[in-house]
């Protein structure tokens, strides 16, 4: 037989049943009282809510909070149905409970039966989601005076409730010049900047436009002024223009974009690159100082032409009506790269060579003669004989290449002239004037004697003085003993001279002339003025 | 020690617990009964005291099937019947309102009567794996004992001694007696204890199951 459990006796039994029989009986008594675990509390808050100022005043009546079972509605409902307040914020999303969005989970953050003193709200500091509210504690983890913070310290008056200047008390205590500043800047409407998530304080990471340089120093208030607002502060301009156009000495000559040339570190030492400009500097620009192109800090207009900026050192005193560039590299004036051929005079054979004054004497280039006597007339070792067109003879190579066309005087040489020297004609170096008659280089040969009175020509060409031709007047017929026009014939030692024994032997004519008073074979013309046959 | 090893072993396991509870409640606060840390400890707690009224009862009644000595039950049943209630205490979040500050109260009172009913226990006369030595059994054991006293001395070389086997025979009838009227002091202090230590259990498991319905009503229902 198994024992009953050692509990199970008599009196056991009887205590039990009081016992629920007590309890019973407080709870009816109590209003279910005896299962409260601990008293409401008596804090009020605002003002009387259906009459009733505190949850203590409830007292025993538990249903107002704790619905009845099987009513269907839950603790939440129970606490809404009262505060209307916070039900308004969670429909309108609005206010402390209405970013909560937690409209079933009252005792989330509020409770009750802790004691008449005790808060309904169980919020912890440390771990409330303050930045659902739209501000995080991130950055206010302890308090300047050490400690963490309490609710109270930033909502006096409630949590639920936050009035701006609270911060201000602590934060000028920590650095009062620049809050005097930033509020008088910026104003005192903190959370109108400040999410407690970023610090738009002196740890500020500016980065979106890093302050370097000459943008260390200034306050807030010198780029964003008069914004008050997060939104304005992010809206300020970041054009250097936008606060530095009553710095700009170039008085917006060069535009908007001070940066291409300055740096945030200061005005002065500006670099521009010149490169990006129309006008690169190259050469002796590179080293030149800005003010002396930049006369009077003029930046823009200065004109991209050499005569710009050089017109007074023009040592051509504006013979040139081009672009120095045209002769001049920017290297340097010395540096010329002059194409003379531009000129419609190119430079060639011994030409090259001299220097630029030997044509161009005190620095005079415009109206230079471009004649070879405009230079060389101290030169003409022909003493003007020639003319003045040097060119007709004489190559540009050098004075000693020429090529006469003697067809082009007056007497074309032809024959053997063109194998004689010029001086056996012109003697003397003298070739003006020259005579072109025969008789001026030939003197008429003796045999001639004054039989053949005509010129030269008459009967030589200037292939050769032989042979000659002669076609009369001859006293005597040329024709005869078929001389044929071969003088020699009849004159075979000179033409002043005849002799008729070469066809007329001396002894037959002696021996027909032993009758002939006088005869000699010398004369024979003399009594035969024609041929006897002609006779 | 090691028959005190209970005793130890709850004494580390109520300082090991306070001192957790001690920094828990330096870092954060007191935890609520109604929070997870708060319900935690009452339900391990009131587990551990439920395992502390009703096993070692079983096991006493376990007769076919035995699981365990006694003594070990008994040992476990004083371990659980004191870490037990510590939790509850301290569930209570020292707040003593109402219903669940008398069911805390009611809790110290039943432990502090479960310490004395265990001193009147351990008085009671028990064999070597502690099962109480009823007092039938006693009684025969005292009348083999008078009956060894009364008998002459047995021949030599056949016990240790005639001298010495009497002298052995009085302290073992002395001591018979003397566990003889303890027992009889014991059960009278153990029936009385019984008396009172059994309802204020049922009371107190009573007032523990009303307490957990409205727990249960009000706060996980009604939330």
């Amino acid at each position: 037989m198994r024992r009953p459990l050692g509990c199970m006796t008599f009196s056991a039994l009887v205590t039990t049943i009081l016992v629920v029989i007590a309890i019973a009986a407080a709870a009816a008594t109590t209003g279910n009282g005896i299962f409260s675990p601990g008293s409401l509390s008596g804090v009020a808050r605002g003002g009387p809510i259906e009459g009733v100022r505190s949850h203590a005043e409830l007292a025993s009546r538990c249903d107002v909070c704790h619905a009845t079972a099987f009513s269907g509605d839950r603790m939440a409902d129970r606490c809404l149905a009262c505060h209307t307040q916070v039900q308004q914020e969670i429909s309108s999303g609005g206010g402390l409970h209405g970013r909560f969005a937690a409209a079933d989970d009252c005792r989330g953050c509020h409770t009750d039966h802790r004691g008449v003193t005790a808060s309904l709200t169980l919020a912890n500091p440390s771990a409330f989601p303050h930045d659902r509210v739209g501000y995080a504690l991130r950055a206010h983890p302890l308090r300047a005076e050490g400690g963490s913070f309490g609710c109270l310290d930033c909502h006096p008056g409630s949590p639920t409730s936050f009035a701006p200047p609270v911060c201000l008390p602590c934060h000028e205590a920590r650095d009062h010049p620049y809050m005097a500043q930033h509020v008088e800047t910026l104003g005192s409407a903190c959370l109108n900047c400040h999410d407690g998530i970023d610090s738009y304080g002196a740890s500020f990471d500016h980065a979106t436009y890093p302050l370097t340089g000459g943008h260390e120093e200034p306050l807030c208030g010198a780029c964003h002024q008069g914004a008050t607002t997060l939104l304005a502060l992010r809206a300020t301009e970041t054009e250097c223009v936008a606060c530095h156009t009553p710095d700009d000495v170039h008085d917006g000559r060069l535009g908007n974009a001070c940066g291409e040339c300055h740096t945030p570190a200061t005005w002065a030492n500006a670099s521009i690159d010149h490169d990006r400009t129309r006008f690169p500097l190259v050469g002796r620009h590179v080293g030149a100082l800005c003010e002396s192109c930049h006369v009077d800090r003029h930046w823009t207009g200065i004109g991209l032409t050499c005569r710009g900026c050089h017109a007074a050192d023009d040592p051509h005193a504006g013979q040139f009506a081009g672009d120095c560039a045209r002769c001049h590299a920017a290297a340097g004036w010395g540096d010329v790269t002059f194409d003379h051929a531009q000129t419609g005079f190119a430079l060639r054979g011994g030409h090259a060579s001299p220097a630029c004054a030997a044509c161009h004497p005190n620095g005079r280039y415009v109206g230079t003669p471009t004649s070879c006597i405009g230079c060389h007339a101290g030169d003409d070792s022909h003493r003007g004989a020639f003319g003045r067109n040097c060119a007709a003879c004489h190559k540009v190579t050098r004075w000693e290449d020429w090529t006469f066309d003697h067809a082009r005087s007056s007497f074309p040489l032809t024959g053997a002239h063109r194998g004689v020297s010029c001086q056996r004609c012109h003697g003397g170096g003298t070739y003006q004037g020259t005579p072109s008659t025969c008789s001026a280089c030939h003197a008429r040969p003796a045999s001639h004697g004054t039989v053949l009175s005509g010129g030269c020509g008459s009967c030589h060409s200037t292939k050769a003085w032989t042979p000659a031709s002669f076609d009369g007047p001859h006293p005597f017929p040329m024709t005869h003993g078929g001389a044929g026009g071969s003088c020699a014939k009849c004159h075979p030692s000179s033409l002043t001279s005849y002799s008729c024994t070469r066809c007329h032997s001396r002894a037959d004519m002696t021996e027909h002339h032993k009758e002939v008073s006088g005869f000699s074979m010398t004369t024979c013309v003399k009594c035969h003025p024609k041929p006897k046959q002609e006779d | 020690m090691a028959r005190y090893s209970e005793l130890a072993l709850a004494l580390v396991a109520v300082i090991g617990i306070t001192l957790l509870y001690g920094g828990h409640v330096r870092a954060v606060a007191v935890p609520a009964a109604g929070g997870l840390l708060g319900h935690s400890l009452g339900i391990l707690g009131f587990t551990m005291m439920l395992m502390t009224e009703t096993l070692y009862s079983l096991r006493k009644r376990a007769m076919r099937r035995p699981r365990g000595t006694m003594r070990s039950w008994l040992r476990f049943h004083i371990f659980t019947g004191i870490v037990g209630p510590y939790l509850v205490v301290l569930h209570s979040a020292w707040s003593f309102n109402g219903l669940a500050g008398a069911l805390t109260a009611m809790t110290v009172v039943v432990v502090a009567s479960g310490f004395v009913g265990r001193y009147i226990y351990t008085a009671v006369p028990r064999t070597a794996d502690g099962v109480v030595i009823e007092a039938q059994d006693l009684q025969l054991l005292l009348d083999a004992a008078r009956q060894e006293v009364a008998q002459p001395s047995p021949a030599v070389g056949t016990s240790p001694g005639p001298g010495r086997s009497r002298e052995q025979a009085r302290r073992r009838l002395r001591e018979l007696e003397r566990q003889m009227a303890a027992l009889r002091w014991a059960r009278r202090m153990l029936a009385t204890w019984h008396t009172i230590h059994i309802p204020l259990g049922m009371a107190l498991f009573v007032m523990a199951v009303a307490h957990i319905g409205a727990a249960m009503y009000y706060a996980t229902l009604l939330r």
